[in-house]
């Protein structure tokens, strides 16, 4: 065979070599979830004995719970977007006080977690013993203002606390405009609300569908919100249903298999659609040149501004944490304290909970190894799928794009039966868990680092080729130092979303490896209310401080030589 | 995967032989209980209180402990407190969930060859008699057995063991609901004024299972056709079901566990508990050893320590657990009442009970909402 | 560069094919670049001599064809050949300079030479002396990112022969600079070139850089080359009309052969309205149906009719457009209008009937058009 006609060894080799770790990661699970999902024979014999589309049709015995979801999902859907597009609008594009300080605080309910912000206003705004309408009543109020266990109250908290994704996504597009589209209207006379209705937003309509096809997918998707605030009222979503049914005895594992993979069928077109509108729509808007977006002087209208900033923030971050901080110190939750309900024993007990403790460790450390681990293989697949122009790039991306289809909690269960068979013993160990993470968070680490990635001029990488460096040489030198600070970023955001993981962690922690969020959702199984509070405020408590931390370091890892 | 079917068919001849060796032991008695045990030699050595047939300073050698339990996070902490409290060399660890995911887990793990687990905890008879087929148990006969009624002993003995009882009847929230108004009898459950303000177990539980067969028995079919009429909403564990109440957010539950409902009132809640006179329904704590241990000492020296007074008394005594022991020397509960000073209720043919499983799974899924 | 065969050309490209999922961007182009020589890649945007450029620079893998680089192929299709950049011993300036934010001046120079293992004396010595010549010594040490479009060209250009490639190649390296700063850059680079005596393949779409600078011109377009010739030849004498019109402006003149007049060198040919125009054939074959191309320059202008009886022709002032330097005027003649510009000195003004006139030599017949794609 020719040598010279096969070039770019190493680098075909690493690309390669990470399409098939990527490729097992993913569709490994995936042969099991569908072998399931097929299985139509007894439940508890392993490989199946009987094939057959029968669990697909046992779905529809549950009209209600497809109804539910639907419901739940859109209305939090719109709610995230109608946040997400003032909040951006607000912060990107007016000159409300304090903009900077607040587009930083936007990022803090994602943070907190669902779970956190879930297990809050569980406890505001129950219809009975929510602290919001203990108040009301104590005003003089009957009945509830406000009950957070309807399917609006539960699209509510997911919109609060799944739904920062929007705005992130918004603010992105509204920053990419061009400003003189909208100065060219407001030069024709146009009144700023009507530049707003008629120019700003028409212009960011892609950016908002492909967010809302996003966030809509993260909705169909969301368990804890829904667990914690539908349980109580009956109410069951596509995800605590499958939870429900496969935590009983006998399991229904294969029913719970199927309605996975039929969610990801409607999840797959929904990312497909995805992709369509946000390949259309980023020509529009998104030239690729940095604009310094203008801002508009909105005059007095700002303190109404900075009073609907107040307003989320407070319902996003304060009032949540404050809650349950205050939740933390009784003996039994009420909105009025008093002396004998007064108690330490909520946080004597989180600290020498042995589980929390140890799964608050693991958590962090998982954290660590997942966001490096990640980082890597990410970083490659990015680069793979968008840089390399080696053939079959496309399959890779959708594989690797694949798990945000499914939601977590589903593809737990393929990576349970795939990993347990597995000969190498990682079944009930953090190493399982770092995989499960390292699978999960795919597409979510290789989207970040992929748009760092096209923000670099592609001629960088190419002159250093031109100079006679190889692959590895440049990459070293040129593309990995260019890609730091972005990389950086996208190390962070991989450590939080694995400490803060729910669905495939509850399924897949053992008696050796438990990690703090599952813990939270069984403490609130089978403890108080109180110390669940307790629980989530010592978690928030630590993985901030372990932020702070981590923010100071790679701040120094970040900072470019020269700069 | 042919492999795993042919380990699982030579595991289950093997556990055969076992088990016919076993059928001998009532016959022989308690007198030399020892001699049956596997692997075993000696006789039984006294530790702490209790006697027991393992090798403690293996067991403390092996250093761990892996249990897993269907109590709820508090209670099986607590469990392996009480064992490390006195074993401190054993370093133990655990995994909770409820009954029927923990059994989920368990056989998947052992159909895949994964042995992690040393020792299991069910609230249900009906998995723990299914386990004990797959030869799921390790065979042990405790020196302990011999303070407890053959019925509360796995058949024949050395699978597993009741570790306690768990009995439930109705209780309420005293704000909510008027002394007057409050249920007395099981039929109370369905009056419609509790409709939508009422709250019941998942049937993941095996309480919740005992009760729908119990009182399906005593009442018929249409009981629980009624009590789907009520809207109940489900929850995993009887700490939830009892905050709920507490705080008032549920006016009744219609299976408020005897064990919560001390920890709650000496929180302070208002919460009463109604022992309906038809009896409690009850579910057995079932422990037992699990076959291919990795630390299989320590699995046995749990079970005897679990069987013996001092573990019975914790069982008892710790207010995350509150269980009531059915050990024939047991002292009363906290609150000064003896399990057998109820009247209990369980299913009159256990196997007929375990038959009933898809069918409660199914209508009791259907009731919460499923 | 004298030890080489003068027979062997430096680079030969052969029958180069490419096509970007199922579009050709090249269809068939074929040229050899000297040893030293500097060649250009003319043409408009779109006509595929960029991504010539990056298939010779091994940026780019070829649909077919060959490249051979001293008579060794770095890529083949038959033979299955492909040598990836960094092995090809190229060396190339980019359009975006591709300057690298995160290093010094002198890092950025001496990346070449690092990834050859030089030792860091050597490298110092060698950066510095780079780094002078492009008049960028007191840089050395400041980071990249503080330098203005104007100095990021000549640290580009620094790094690039800093490590003495056999080849350059410059890929439009002067496009993103002012009117004024590229002039001047113009006539640094071919000094440097020459001072160098590198081969090296320069593409850009600006004529005067590329007549300015190049030994030799390949005219693309469409994926095609349309001519190859010295800069003189391409500027006098156009091989079709749209080299003729892109290569500086020109008036083309289509019409019959007319045989009959031939007078020696002159070939001669009849408007549609009969009017009989003089031309050069230069060795080309002439059909029935011709075109001959006059450049605007070459165009006289005068208010009495001058000496000589062929090629002169009344016409009419329709508009002048003052250009400065020059001034271009619009003149209607015989149903055509023509172009002509002229440095500026009698008033003329619209509207004036006036004479014009041209050399026959300066006339030239254009060859046959190439086949276009149907687009």
């Amino acid at each position: 065979m020719p040598s010279t006609g096969s070039p770019l060894s190493v680098q075909k080799m690493a690309g390669y070599g990470v399409a098939a770790v990527a490729a097992v990661l993913v569709l490994y699970p995936v042969f099991y979830l569908l072998q399931a999902a097929l299985d139509v024979g007894d439940p508890q014999v392993r490989p199946p004995t009987e094939y057959g589309l029968d669990n697909f049709s046992g779905i529809l015995q549950y009209p209600q719970i497809l109804l539910n979801t639907l419901t739940v999902s859109v209305a939090a859907t719109v709610m995230a977007l109608v946040f997400g597009f003032v909040m951006a609008w607000i912060l990107a594009r007016t000159n409300v006080p304090g903009r900077k300080i607040f587009e930083q605080l936007m990022a803090v309910p994602y943070y907190l977690t669902p779970l956190l912000g879930a297990l809050a206003w569980s406890l505001l705004g129950s219809p009975e013993s929510g602290f919001i309408n203990q108040v009301w009543r104590a005003i003089g109020g009957s009945g509830a203002i406000i009950d957070v266990n309807t399917p609006y109250g539960i699209a509510w908290v997911m919109a609060l606390f799944e739904g920062s994704v929007a705005f992130v996504m918004i603010a992105a597009v509204m920053k990419s405009m061009d400003p003189s589209l909208e100065e060219a209207s407001q030069v024709m006379g146009a009144s700023r609300l009507r530049t707003m209705l008629r120019v700003t937003l028409p212009l960011v309509t892609p950016g908002i569908l492909g967010a809302a096809i996003f966030v809509f997918a993260e909705m169909l998707g969301s368990f804890a919100v829904a667990l914690v605030l539908g349980t109580p009222n009956r109410f069951y979503v596509i995800t605590t249903a499958i939870y429900q049914l496969t935590q009983q005895y006998p399991p229904k594992i294969q029913t719970a298999a199927a309605m996975g993979v039929s969610l990801f069928a409607v999840m797959f077109v929904m990312l497909f659609l995805y992709r369509r509108v946000v390949k259309a729509g980023s020509y529009v808007t998104i030239t690729g040149k940095a604009f310094r977006p203008r801002v508009a002087d909105v005059g007095a209208l700002r303190y109404f501004l900075l009073g609907i900033c107040v307003l989320y923030l407070l319902a996003a971050v304060a009032l949540p944490i404050l809650t349950l901080l205050f939740a933390s110190f009784q003996k039994i939750a009420v909105a009025f304290p008093t002396a004998d309900n007064f108690t330490l024993n909520n946080f004597r007990m989180a600290m020498s909970m042995n589980a929390a403790r140890s799964a608050l460790g693991n958590s962090l450390l998982l954290g660590f190894g997942t966001a490096t681990v990640g980082i890597v293989l990410m970083g490659l697949l990015a680069w793979l799928i968008y840089r390399s122009r080696l053939p079959g790039a496309g399959a890779i991306e959708y594989v690797v794009m694949f798990p945000q289809a499914v939601p977590r909690l589903v593809f737990a269960f393929g990576m349970m039966w795939a990993w347990v068979v597995f000969p190498i013993p990682i079944y009930g160990t953090l190493w399982l868990l770092l995989i499960a993470y390292v699978t999960v968070f795919l597409p979510l680490g290789v989207r970040t680092i992929a748009s760092v990635m096209m923000q670099i001029d592609k001629s960088l990488e190419e002159c250093a080729q031109m100079c006679g460096a190889s692959w590895t040489f440049r990459t070293r030198t040129v593309t990995v130092p260019l890609l730091i600070p972005g990389l950086v970023a996208a190390w962070l955001l991989l450590f939080i979303a694995s400490v803060r993981e729910l669905g495939a962690s509850i399924l897949l922690m053992g008696p050796h490896s438990k990690v703090i969020t599952p813990a939270i959702v069984e403490s609130w199984f089978g403890t108080s209310s109180e110390l669940t509070a307790t629980l989530a405020l010592v978690q928030t408590l630590v993985v901030a401080a372990a932020m702070v931390v981590l923010v100071a370091v790679t701040r120094r890892i970040g900072a470019q030589p020269g700069d | 995967m042919t492999g795993f079917d042919k380990n699982s068919l030579t595991r289950r001849t093997l556990l055969k032989a076992g088990s016919a060796l076993a059928v001998a032991t009532p016959l022989i008695g308690f007198a030399a209980p020892a001699v049956l045990a596997q692997g075993q030699t000696k006789s039984p050595t006294k530790v702490l209180d209790f006697m027991t047939n393992a090798d403690v300073a293996k067991a403390e050698q092996e250093g761990q402990l892996v249990f897993y339990c269907h109590e709820n996070e508090a209670g099986t902490a607590g469990i392996m407190q009480g064992f490390s409290k006195d074993f401190p060399k054993i370093k133990t660890s655990y995994v909770r969930a409820q009954t029927g995911a923990l059994y989920n887990k368990i056989l998947s793990e052992r159909s895949a060859g994964r042995f992690d687990v040393d020792v299991i905890q069910l609230s249900d008879l009906a998995p723990a008699v299914d386990f004990q087929k797959k030869g799921g148990y390790e065979h042990y006969v405790s020196p302990e057995s011999h303070a407890y009624k053959p019925d509360n002993l796995s058949t024949p003995v050395g699978s597993f063991f009741w570790t306690g009882v768990d009995p439930a009847g109705i209780a309420y929230n005293t704000d909510k609901v008027s002394s007057a108004d409050a249920p007395k009898t099981w039929h109370d459950i369905l009056n419609p004024k509790f409709k939508g303000h009422i709250s019941a177990k998942i049937s993941a539980s095996g309480l919740q299972f005992v009760q729908w067969y119990c009182l399906r028995e005593m009442y018929g079919d249409k009981f629980w056709k009624e009590f789907a009429k009520q809207n109940a909403h489900a929850f995993d564990s009887r700490v939830q079901l009892f905050d709920r109440l507490a705080k008032g957010d549920d006016m009744i539950t219609s299976i408020g566990e005897y064990p919560a409902y001390i920890l709650f009132k000496s929180k302070g809640a208002k919460v009463e508990f109604v022992a309906p006179p038809d009896g409690l329904v009850a579910t057995p704590l079932i422990v037992g050893a699990v076959s291919k241990a990795p630390h299989p000492e320590a699995s046995k020296l749990f079970v005897d320590w679990a069987m013996s007074k001092r573990g019975q008394a914790w069982y008892q005594t710790n207010p995350n657990l509150y269980y009531g022991s059915v050990r024939t020397d047991a002292p009363p509960m906290p609150t000064g009442v003896k399990l057998s000073d109820f009247k209990l209720i369980y299913p009159k043919d256990w196997d007929e009970y375990a038959k009933t499983r898809d069918v409660f799974s199914k209508e009791w899924n259907s009731m919460i909402g499923l | 560069m004298d030890a080489t065969k003068p027979t062997q050309p430096h680079i030969e490209v052969r029958n180069l094919e490419m096509f970007y999922g199922g579009v050709p961007a090249v269809r068939g182009v074929s040229f050899d670049v000297q040893t030293g020589e500097q060649l250009t890649l003319l043409g408009p945007s779109g006509c595929g001599k960029t991504t010539t450029l990056r298939a010779i620079a091994g940026l780019e893998k070829p649909t077919a064809g060959e490249i051979l680089i001293d008579g060794k192929p770095v890529y083949s299709s038959t033979r299955g050949v492909n040598i990836p950049a960094e092995k090809r011993g190229l060396s190339m300036v980019f359009q975006s300079y591709a300057i690298w934010p995160h290093m010094t001046v002198f890092d950025n120079v001496a990346y070449g030479l690092r990834v050859r293992r030089t030792a860091a004396a050597e490298i110092k010595e060698r950066v510095g002396n780079a780094l002078s010549l492009v008049q960028m010594s007191e840089y050395a040490d400041r980071s990249a990112s503080q330098l203005s479009g104007g100095q990021q060209q000549r640290v580009a250009l620094a790094r690039a022969f800093v490590f003495s490639p056999s080849v350059l190649l410059f890929d439009e390296p002067l496009s993103n600079l002012d009117a004024k700063l590229r002039a001047d850059m113009r006539i640094e680079l071919r000094d440097l070139q020459h001072r160098l005596g590198i081969t090296s393949v320069y593409v850009t779409h600006d004529l005067e850089e590329a007549l300015a600078m190049s030994d030799r011109i390949v005219v693309m377009r469409g994926g095609l080359v349309e001519q190859t010739g010295s800069p003189d030849e391409i500027y006098r004498l156009p091989s079709s009309a749209f080299v003729a019109d892109f290569v500086g402006s020109a008036n083309l003149i289509r019409g019959k052969h007319r045989a009959d007049l031939d007078n020696g060198d002159l070939t001669a040919l009849e408007t549609a309205v009969g009017q009989i125009v003089y031309g050069m054939a230069y060795g080309r074959s002439v059909g029935d149906d011709i075109e001959f191309s006059v450049r605007t320059v070459h165009l006289r202008i005068s208010h009495e009719r001058p000496a000589g009886s062929i090629n002169v022709w009344p016409a009419r002032i329709e508009q002048t457009v003052f250009q400065g330097d020059f001034t271009q005027v619009h003149i209607g003649w015989g149903g055509q209008h023509l172009i002509a510009r002229c440095a500026a000195m009698e008033p003329i003004e619209a509207g004036q009937e006036i004479f014009i006139a041209v050399e026959p030599k300066r006339v030239v017949l254009l060859g046959p058009a190439n086949p276009r794609p149907s687009q």
